[in-house]
C-alpha cells in the first residue's frame, strides 16, 4: 500500500518528445495535405466538365438545326439556304462532328488550352468566352458580397444566439430565422423589389449601374453600382445570414458544453477572453470550412436573382443564351459556375490550415 | 410510430405537419373550394370578372388581366405544383435511399466512388443545368418533368441515408445478424430499415423543397413545360403582367406565399425529424 | 506511507497531530446543501448537510463511489454549474490571503472569478478535453495570469518555468493539446493549476483516464509540488488506490455526505463505517491474503428519494432498529465502543464516523442509555 516517492523511475513515458515521434523521410503533412486537396480538385475539376460536356452532348434534340432554324428566324440566311451543307458547316464550327470521343477531345483540348467555347448565338460570330468573361466580375460581385456579408452577419449574431441561449430574446430570434432560412432568396428579393423599388421608389429594381453614367473608377459609377447592387445583394445576404445564424448557434451551443469551456471558467477567465478566443474561435472555424458546400446553391440561387434584377451577370447571361438555344454559351456559363464553385472551395480548403491547427496535424 | 414520437417532442415537426396537411387538403379538394368560391363559373375562363380589379370580398386576391379571380387560379394551380414536388421528392429519396444504403452498407471502393459522385453533385450549382435541361426539353409531361428534377436532388437524401446506415452497421444487433450469417437482404429488411424511416422522411422532405424549387426557377424565368399550370407559372405570369409596377402585390404575393409555406411546411418536419432522431442536434435547439 | 507527512504512525493506536499548521483550517464547509429542483416537484438532494473541513498544507481525499455527489461537491466549492437551478445552503468558508474569510456560497460571480486560479485552483475530471484545441498550451498558461491582473510580458515569461516545475520542456508551451499526449495534458493542466500559488487546489479524478504509470507520475507530481507550495489539496477520486498512495486524510462520501474521516491509512486498515469497510474489502491487495471480493450490495439510493435514518442502513451489513429512523451524526468515536468494530479503537483524533455503532454519533435525546452525555464534536442534529 505504502508508496515512496523516491522509489519511482525519473524517465516518465508520458514526457517523450512529441517531435520524436514523427518519422523521419516522411512528407510534411501540411505539404501532403496541400497536394491531396489540389490533386482531389483537378480530378473533380475533370469530371465536372467531362459531365457537363456529356451533359449537353446527350440533350434532347438537334442543336445544330436549333440553331440554323433560329438563324433563319433573325434573317441572316434566305430559306432556300439551310441545305445540308450549312447544317454540316455549323456542325463542324460547333465541334459537333465525329464520333463521342472525338467530339471529346477536341472539346477538351480546345477548352482547356486555349479557354474556346466555340462562337455565341446571342450575338454572333463574338465568341461565347468573351461574353462570359464580361459576365463574370458581375456575378463575382454579386455572390461574393452577399457571401461575405451573409457569413459575417450570420456567425456574429449566430455566436450571439448560443451565447445568451436561455434568454427569451434568443429563443425567439432563433425560430424566427430558422423560418426564414428556409425562405428561397428568390422571394425575398420579390418582396425586396416590390417594397423598396416600387411601392417605395427607394433604389434601382434593375441593371448594375446608370447607364447615364460613364463607367470608369468615377465616384459617381461606384455609387451607382452600390446602389443597384444593394436590393439583389441584400436579398441573397438576408436568407444566407439567417442560415449561418443557425448553425453557428448549435456549434456555440455545444462548446459551451465542452470541458474545455468549464476549465476556462474554472481559471477565472473574463467573459470576454471565454467569448472571444474560447467559444468563437473554435466556433467559427468550421464555419469557414463549411462555406465552401454553400456556394453552390448561392451561385445557382444568383442566376433566378441577376434574372429578376436583369444583372449583366453569368446567370442573365445564362437565361438569354437559353432562351435563343444558344448552346456554347450556356455550355461555357455552365463550366464557369462549376470551375468557379469548386476554386472556391479549393482556396478555402488550403486556407483551412493557416488557420486551425488540427487540421495541419490530421488531414 | 416515429411520427407520434416526433409529433410529440417537436414543435417545430408540429407545425410542418399542419401547414402541409392543410396545403395538401386545398390541393385535393380544389375543385370543391374553387367551386364554394366563385360557384359555376369556369376560373379558366377569360373576362369572366373584371379586370385587373382590388382585393375585395368577392376576389381576396383580386383579378388578373384577363378577368379572371386570382384565388381561384391558384387553387387550380396547387396541385400540379404539390405533384410535382410530391413525386420528384419520392423519386429521388429512392435513388438517394438506394445510393445511401449501397454507399453506407457495403464500404470500401463502392463507397468512396459514390460518395465522391455525391458530394460533386453537392457541390456544383445544379439549378443552371435544370434550367438548360428544361430550355432543350419541351413538353415535358409532370412525371417526366419530376423524374428530371429527382436525377438532381437525390444528393441530399443518399448523405442522409449512408450516414445514418453507417451508424446503423455499428450497433450491436446488426452485428448479430452479420455474424449469425444472415443474408445481406434480411439484415436489410429485418434490422436496418425499420429504423430508417425518420431518415427516409428526412431525405423526402429535403429533396422535395429542391424539386420544388428548382421547378419554381423553370418556371420562373419562362422555361417551364407548357401546359403545366402551376404556382411558378402563376408567379412568372404576375411578373410578366407587371405586378410589381403596377403595385398589383396580390397577383404575386398570393403564389408566392402558398410556395413559402409549401417549403417552410416540408422543411420544418425534415427540421423536426431531425431535431429527435438526429443526435448531434438533440439538446442543442 | 509518503516521506512527507510529519507524523508518523506508531503501533496501531493514536495518531498524534504534532503539526500545528496543519491543523489551521482554509476551507471549512458547514452543512452544505447542493440542490436541484426539478420541473416536476422532486428535488435532487446531491449534496446534503455535508460537513468537512480541509487544513492548510494537507492533501484531503475524498472517495466513494459514483453518484455518491463528488463533483457535485467540487463544483460548489468551485461555483461551477453545468446546471442553472442549482440551490445552495449553508457555508463554504475559505480563508482568503488577503481579504480574510468569505463564504463560497454567497460570494458575488465577481469576487468567485477573481478567486479562482488565484487562491482557489481546479484540475478536471475529464482532462483530455480541458485544454482549448485552438489555442497554443503557452498561451493558455498565461491567459489565465493575465486575467488575474499579471502583466502579458510577466506571466509569458513565467510559462517556461511553470512547466519545468510539472516536469515538462519549456518547448510544450509551442505546442497545441492535440499534440500532447493524455498524461502531458494533465500536466499542463496542473501548471495552470499552480501559475498563481493558490491556497487550495481541488482535484477532481485527476488520474481517471490515464493508465497507471502515467497515473502514479501525475500524483507524486502532486505530493512534490504540495510540499514545495504549501497548498491545500483536496483530491477526489472513486479510487481508494489513489487515496492510499497520496493523500494524507480520505473523507469517505456516500449519499451526499461525509460518513468518515481520518488519517489515510488508518482508514484503510481499520475502516470504522461498515460502507467504508465495504469500500476497502473492494480493493484487491497484496498484503492480504487473496479473498473473494465482496463489493457492498444493493445500489447507490436515489438523491430524489434518500432512505430514511441512516442512508446506508439498506444496504448496511450491520443494521440496526436505530437505523432506520435517526440519522447518524459526524462524530468523534472515544474508547469504549460498541461489539464488533474492526480492530482496536481509541480515542483517535481527527478520526470521525457517522454511524450508530459508535454511541458518539446517535444523537443524545436518542440514545438508548439515556445519558444524555453530549458528543464529542459540534454535530448538526437533523
Amino acid at each position: 500500500m505504502t508508496i515512496s516517492v523516491e522509489t519511482i523511475e525519473a524517465k516518465s513515458a508520458d514526457n517523450r518528445s512529441p517531435v520524436d515521434t514523427r518519422r523521419k523521410g516522411r512528407l510534411n503533412p501540411v505539404v501532403a495535405y496541400l497536394l491531396r486537396r489540389l490533386g482531389i480538385y483537378l480530378l473533380t475539376l475533370w469530371g465536372a466538365i467531362t459531365l457537363s460536356f456529356l451533359f449537353f452532348r446527350l440533350i434532347p434534340g438537334d442543336p445544330i438545326s436549333a440553331f440554323v432554324t433560329s438563324m433563319e428566324s433573325q434573317g441572316r440566311y434566305g430559306a432556300g439556304d439551310s441545305s445540308e451543307q450549312v447544317v454540316e458547316y455549323y456542325r463542324q464550327q460547333f465541334g459537333l462532328d465525329g464520333t463521342l470521343l472525338e467530339q471529346y477531345l477536341r472539346y477538351m483540348e480546345r477548352v482547356v488550352f486555349h479557354f474556346d467555347f466555340g462562337p455565341s448565338l446571342v450575338s454572333y460570330p463574338t465568341p461565347s468566352t468573351d461574353l462570359i468573361m464580361r459576365a463574370l466580375p458581375w456575378t463575382l460581385g454579386l455572390v461574393g458580397a452577399a457571401t461575405i456579408l451573409s457569413w459575417v452577419i450570420g456567425v456574429l449574431l449566430g455566436t450571439l444566439l448560443g451565447w445568451t441561449r436561455s434568454s427569451w430574446i434568443s429563443r425567439w430570434s432563433t425560430n424566427l430565422s430558422l423560418g426564414v432560412s428556409h425562405i428561397h432568396a428568390y422571394f425575398i428579393a420579390l418582396l425586396f423589389v416590390y417594397a423598396f423599388a416600387y411601392w417605395n421608389p427607394w433604389l434601382p429594381a434593375s441593371g448594375a449601374y446608370d447607364a447615364r453614367i460613364e463607367p470608369g473608377w468615377s465616384l459617381d459609377f461606384i455609387g451607382s453600382i452600390i446602389k443597384h447592387g444593394t436590393l439583389p445583394v441584400l436579398s441573397i445576404a438576408l436568407v444566407g445570414a439567417t442560415g449561418w445564424m443557425i448553425s453557428t448557434r448549435a456549434l456555440v451551443v455545444a462548446i459551451l458544453g465542452e470541458d474545455y469551456l468549464t476549465f476556462a471558467a474554472a481559471k477565472g477567465l473574463s467573459r470576454w477572453r471565454i467569448l472571444t478566443r474560447y467559444v468563437m474561435r473554435n466556433a467559427w472555424l468550421p464555419q469557414v470550412a463549411a462555406l465552401g458546400i454553400t456556394l453552390g446553391g448561392v451561385v445557382g440561387g444568383s442566376v433566378l436573382i441577376e434574372n429578376l434584377f436583369r444583372y449583366p451577370g453569368l446567370g442573365a447571361l445564362l437565361v438569354n443564351a437559353l432562351g435563343v438555344r444558344d448552346l456554347n454559351t450556356a455550355q461555357a456559363v455552365v463550366s464557369l459556375l462549376i470551375v468557379f464553385v469548386l476554386t472556391a472551395n479549393l482556396i478555402i480548403d488550403l486556407l483551412l490550415p493557416l488557420l486551425d491547427p488540427r487540421v495541419r496535424q490530421h488531414r | 410510430m416515429a411520427f407520434i414520437n416526433t409529433w410529440r417532442q417537436s414543435g417545430q415537426f408540429r407545425f410542418g405537419v399542419i401547414v402541409l396537411s392543410l396545403l395538401i387538403l386545398m390541393g385535393v379538394f380544389h375543385q370543391l373550394l374553387i367551386r364554394l368560391h366563385i360557384g359555376d363559373t369556369d376560373p379558366r375562363q377569360i373576362g369572366a370578372f373584371g379586370i385587373l380589379e382590388s382585393p375585395s370580398w368577392a376576389h381576396p386576391f383580386g383579378t388578373d388581366p384577363y378577368g379572371r379571380d386570382w384565388l381561384a387560379m391558384n387553387l387550380l394551380g396547387l396541385p400540379s405544383s404539390l405533384l410535382v414536388a410530391g413525386i420528384a421528392g419520392l423519386i429521388s429519396t429512392v435513388i438517394g435511399a438506394v445510393v445511401g444504403f449501397v454507399s453506407g452498407y457495403k464500404g470500401g471502393k463502392t463507397d468512396a466512388s459514390l460518395r465522391t459522385m455525391t458530394d460533386m453533385l453537392l457541390v456544383i450549382p445544379t439549378l443552371p443545368l435544370i434550367l438548360t435541361l428544361g430550355a432543350y426539353a419541351r413538353g415535358l409531361s409532370v412525371l417526366e418533368l419530376a423524374l428530371v428534377l429527382a436525377a438532381f436532388s437525390w444528393p441530399f437524401a443518399a448523405r442522409v441515408i449512408r450516414s445514418q446506415v453507417l451508424s446503423l452497421r455499428e450497433r450491436p444487433y446488426v452485428e448479430l445478424s452479420k455474424i449469425s450469417d444472415l443474408k445481406d437482404r434480411q439484415i436489410i429488411f429485418q434490422d436496418i430499415l425499420p429504423n430508417m424511416m425518420p431518415y427516409l422522411g428526412i431525405g423526402l422532405a429535403t429533396s422535395s423543397v429542391g424539386a420544388a424549387f428548382a421547378l419554381v426557377g423553370l418556371t420562373i424565368i419562362g422555361l417551364a413545360p407548357s401546359g403545366v399550370l402551376d404556382l411558378g407559372t402563376l408567379l412568372s405570369l404576375a411578373l410578366e403582367w407587371g405586378a410589381l409596377s403596377l403595385q398589383q402585390w396580390t397577383l404575386f404575393f398570393a403564389p408566392m406565399t402558398l410556395l413559402i409555406l409549401l417549403f417552410l411546411g416540408a422543411a420544418f418536419i425534415s427540421q423536426g425529424l431531425e431535431q429527435v432522431y438526429n443526435p448531434r442536434l438533440r439538446g442543442q435547439q | 506511507m509518503a516521506t512527507h507527512t510529519p507524523t508518523e504512525a506508531t503501533g496501531s493506536g493514536v495518531i498524534p497531530v504534532s503539526d500545528p499548521a496543519r491543523r489551521e483550517p482554509v476551507l471549512t464547509i458547514e452543512d452544505l446543501d447542493v440542490h436541484f429542483p426539478a420541473n416536476d416537484g422532486s428535488v435532487a438532494r446531491v449534496v446534503d448537510r455535508l460537513r468537512l473541513t480541509v487544513n492548510r498544507n494537507e492533501i484531503i481525499g475524498i472517495a466513494g463511489e459514483s453518484g455518491s455527489g463528488k463533483t457535485t461537491l467540487v463544483e460548489a466549492i468551485l461555483g461551477i454549474s453545468r446546471f442553472p437551478n442549482r440551490r445552495l445552503n449553508g457555508r463554504v468558508l475559505f480563508e482568503t490571503r488577503t481579504r480574510g474569510q468569505v463564504d463560497l456560497a454567497t460570494i458575488s460571480a465577481r469576487q468567485m472569478r477573481r478567486l479562482r486560479l488565484e487562491e482557489i485552483a481546479y484540475i478536471p475530471q475529464g482532462s483530455m478535453n480541458s485544454l482549448n484545441p485552438v489555442l497554443r498550451v503557452g498561451d493558455q498558461i498565461a491567459d489565465g495570469m493575465i486575467d488575474h491582473g499579471v502583466p502579458a510580458g510577466q506571466a509569458r515569461g513565467r510559462v517556461p518555468e511553470l512547466l519545468e516545475r510539472v516536469g515538462l520542456e519549456a518547448r510544450v508551451a509551442r505546442l497545441f493539446p492535440h499534440e500532447l499526449s493524455g498524461g502531458m495534458k494533465q500536466r499542463v493542466i496542473i501548471a495552470i493549476a499552480i501559475a498563481m500559488s493558490p491556497s487550495l487546489i481541488v482535484a477532481d479524478e485527476p488520474t481517471t483516464a490515464l493508465d497507471v504509470n502515467v497515473q502514479r507520475r501525475i500524483l507524486e507530481t502532486l505530493a512534490r509540488l504540495r510540499d514545495e507550495m504549501q497548498v491545500a489539496i483536496m483530491l477526489v477520486s472513486h479510487d481508494m488506490a489513489v487515496h492510499a498512495q497520496l493523500v494524507d486524510r480520505v473523507g469517505i462520501m456516500y449519499a451526499g455526505q461525509i460518513v468518515e474521516t481520518g488519517e489515510v491509512r488508518e482508514a484503510v486498515k481499520r475502516p470504522m463505517h461498515p460502507y467504508t469497510a465495504g469500500l476497502m474489502q473492494a480493493i484487491p491487495s497484496i498484503d492480504r491474503p487473496r479473498a473473494r471480493m465482496e463489493g457492498i450490495r444493493g445500489a447507490t439510493p436515489s438523491p430524489r428519494n434518500w432512505p430514511e435514518g441512516c442512508r446506508f442502513h439498506d444496504r448496511c451489513p450491520r443494521a440496526m432498529p436505530v437505523c432506520r429512523t435517526i440519522p447518524p451524526l459526524l462524530a468523534e468515536p472515544v474508547a469504549g465502543r460498541r461489539e464488533g468494530v474492526t480492530g482496536p479503537v481509541d480515542v483517535i483524533a481527527g478520526r470521525q464516523v457517522a454511524c450508530h455503532l459508535y454511541p458518539e454519533s446517535t444523537p443524545p435525546e436518542a440514545r438508548s442509555d439515556g445519558s444524555g452525555r453530549p458528543a464529542a464534536t459540534t454535530e448538526a442534529a437533523r
